[in-house]
């Protein structure tokens, strides 16, 4: 009798362990209605640690104007976003607002059918029209891009002008610029080797590629990366790092090391985006930065004149309880005067129309939507290996190795992934 | 009949038939107990059988990360990985190139700094905690700050060797691709040294200090006690050390990650990067289990083989 006692005792321990940890687990992830079932509570999903207290401003006021419905924000780190976000949507609870990167990351969401369509929403209307293209598939608008930026080089527009120089319309006036730098004691690109090739390489081929979306019809076997086209990209590329115009050892040097060198002037311009601007600035408040793009190919045959990226893209999960409320949230969000707010108070420039911007920086980005500009070319790949294999093929050459040898061992792994 | 009664027929108190029946009924008799292990036994079904079971099946699919349905198609995934994937004997030999070099220098000299450090006097004691302390930092906290001590142009490191007329040494210590997978062990090694060394000055500690008597007795000079006495009496620590330390660099991931990303042109790519970078770069779940799969086998035979070489130096007293 008393064994008997014993197991039941245990049993039940184990049991009830269990069910506390499944029950302790569910309260915080799920939304849901409230204990007097008139209030919903929807999840908003991101990786923007950074932009914490700005929504948390947005969802405060979103909240006192919507007494029905409150927002519960997850903030996941953006190298372990995709992991997470995908088996959210999966189970259908933890995200009803959620936002995701273009290109490959945004094409398998969408394969696996976790957007709401968004195509007759109103709020569509507050974005610059050519900057939605990004979350479109067939002709359904599954997400909003929210931020945009602009990946290019950053430049210090004090050194242009001790120098009198000024951003060249041609790949001939690109390395005269740099070897004027060089000359007198600056370092002309800066480079990481964490980043710079993923964003360098856009600017580099949107003037060299044969049509706009030739990185993407690599993937589909179209277009080789053997092609003349590309090997002259990563020679051009060579070219610069061959002449000097890179710092010394540039893959060994990270973002951080690499933004620092632009704040302390040592260096004119920097491979990456727009988005570094404001750490610089914060490094160096004294520094004028600008955007340029180098032009690849003789001035008249340049097409575009820099690349952007739309992207933070908010969509409503497929299998929300609440999708009103979730749309409710993305067009409040897209008011002029909350985007504004949001804008300032996190320094990045948006895809919306009205939005008033005060910072420098952002003022000398939003230049920039007037211009002709390609959307990130890396961002048309949706198989990830081909993305990969083009920004190795960078790091190749700047190891020293030719071009061509380069291109061909980026194609053989293109190849593999593409079989 | 002697032999009948061993074999249990007849149920004398000695047979073997009668012990076992009487092992059997215990084991009945006490039941119960077995409801204490189940917590632990749910535990480890949960968290390491069901996962390990699951990465093996998965290996068999071209599972995305997403789809409803798992889509076999057999044994295409490990095929590929040996006959296809040059990436994949690339990481396997960063992998051998990490863990050799940082086997080696963590197993000597964290052995070395312990013997100079094993009495405990106040500065051994202080000493201890100094080379320990790397060890509770996070390992991305420590990434970062070796970035920028290893940055080739802003960095510590190579603005001292200018200053002290050593340019030549200069190098792009993450970024040259002959270099990168050493530059990061050394950081590997930095962080777990002050670890090891607490086993072994532990392991130290456990030696009868009669031994060294007897030693110092039979005339065996510092060589000779640390060859005959220390060393095969350090057999346990020492098992635990390179074990620890093999698995360890073979898992190391965080680090990695938070240096170089397996960059540059995968130069420091190892397997376990490589498993991550399919999973979650490439969405190819299936063929990452498949890796995961072998990068078990391969730890799994390196620990029982270092086991049985150890275990095989294992003195009794």
């Amino acid at each position: 009798m008393k064994k008997r006692m014993y197991v039941l005792l245990s049993i039940l321990l184990v049991v009830s362990l269990s069910l506390m940890g499944c029950n302790s687990g569910a309260s915080t992830a799920e939304g849901g209605s409230s204990s007097d079932g008139k209030t919903k509570t929807i999840n908003f999903v991101h990786w923007r640690g950074e932009d914490n207290e700005a929504f948390s401003h947005l969802i405060k006021k979103f909240e006192e104007k919507n007494p029905g419905i409150k927002v519960q924000m997850n903030i996941y780190s953006s190298n372990s976003y995709q992991s997470k976000i995908q088996p959210t949507l999966l189970s259908g609870k933890g995200a009803d607002v959620f936002a995701s990167f273009p290109g490959s990351r945004f094409s398998v969401l969408q394969k696996a059918g976790a957007y709401e369509d968004l195509s007759d929403q109103e709020f569509l209307n507050s974005f610059s029209e050519n900057l939605l293209k990004a979350g479109q598939v067939d002709g359904k608008q599954l997400a909003v891009p929210f931020q945009l930026v602009y990946n290019q080089p950053v430049y210090n527009k004090g050194i242009f002008e001790e120098l009198g120089l000024t951003p060249p319309d041609d790949w001939k006036g690109f390395l005269e610029l740099c070897e004027t730098l060089k000359k007198n004691g600056y370092i002309p690109l800066l480079w990481s080797g964490d980043i710079s090739a993923g964003q360098f390489i856009n600017p580099m081929v949107m003037n060299n590629q044969p049509t706009a979306d030739a990185l993407a019809r690599i993937e589909k076997g179209e277009v080789k990366l053997t092609d003349e086209w590309f090997v002259k990209t990563l020679s051009q590329i060579k070219t610069l790092n061959d002449n000097g115009y890179l710092q010394e050892n540039p893959l060994g040097t990270k973002k951080a090391g690499a933004a620092s060198m632009l704040a302390q002037e040592k260096g004119a311009m920097l491979a990456h985006g727009s988005y570094i601007m404001a750490t610089v600035k914060q490094q160096n408040p004294d520094i004028k930065l600008g955007l340029l793009a180098p032009i690849t190919v003789p001035k008249d045959k340049a097409k575009y004149l820099g690349i952007h990226t739309a992207t933070f893209m908010l969509g409503i999960n497929k299998n929300s309880k609440y999708k009103e409320a979730a749309a409710k949230f993305i067009e409040f969000l897209t008011q002029p005067e909350n985007a504004s707010y949001y804008a300032k108070k996190t320094g990045q420039l948006l895809t919306l129309k009205e939005v008033e911007y005060d910072s420098p920086a952002l003022k000398e980005s939003a230049k920039w939507v007037e211009k002709e500009t390609l959307f990130q070319p890396r961002y048309m790949i949706t198989v990830p290996e081909v993305e990969q294999a083009i920004v190795t093929a960078v790091d190749d050459v700047i190891m020293g190795m030719d071009p061509e040898e380069a291109a061909k061992k980026a194609q053989e792994e293109v190849n593999r992934a593409i079989k | 009949m002697q032999l009948n009664n061993s074999a249990g027929t007849v149920k004398g108190k000695s047979s073997p038939f009668y012990s076992s029946k009487i092992r059997r009924k215990k084991l009945k008799v006490n039941w119960a107990l077995f409801m204490f292990v189940l917590p632990g036994f749910l535990v480890y079904s949960v968290f390491f059988a069901g996962p390990t079971i699951a990465a093996l099946v998965l290996s068999f699919t071209d599972w995305n990360g997403i789809a409803a349905e798992l889509n076999f198609i057999g044994f295409s995934n490990y095929i590929e990985l040996f006959t296809n994937d040059p990436i994949f004997y690339q990481s396997l030999t960063n992998n051998l190139k990490f863990t050799v070099s940082v086997l080696a220098f963590q197993t000597v000299l964290s052995l070395v700094f312990a013997i100079m450090l094993v009495k405990n006097t106040k500065a051994n004691v202080f000493y201890r905690s100094i080379f320990f302390f790397p060890t509770v930092v996070a390992s991305v906290s420590i990434a970062f700050t070796w970035n920028f001590m290893y940055d080739p142009n802003i960095g510590v490191i190579n603005n001292t060797l200018s200053a002290i007329g050593l340019e030549n040494l200069t190098q792009s210590w993450l970024g040259n691709p002959d270099i990168a997978i050493y530059s990061i062990a050394f950081i590997q090694f930095w962080m777990h040294t002050g670890q090891m060394l607490i086993i072994f000055v532990a392991g130290l500690h456990s030696i009868p200090k009669e031994l060294y008597e007897a030693a110092s007795i039979e005339g065996a000079g510092k060589w000779h006690t640390f060859r005959y006495v220390t060393w095969p009496l350090l057999a346990p620590s020492a098992t635990i050390v390179v074990a620890y330390t093999t698995i360890q660099s073979f898992k190391a991931f965080d680090l990695i990650i938070a240096t170089t990303n397996g960059g540059p042109s995968y130069a420091t790519e190892i397997l376990s990067l490589l498993l991550y970078h399919e999973a979650f770069n490439n969405f190819r779940f299936g063929y990452s289990s498949a890796i995961s799969v072998i990068f078990m086998i391969i730890i799994a035979v390196i620990t029982i083989v270092q086991f049985r070489i150890l275990k095989s130096n294992d003195v009794k007293y």
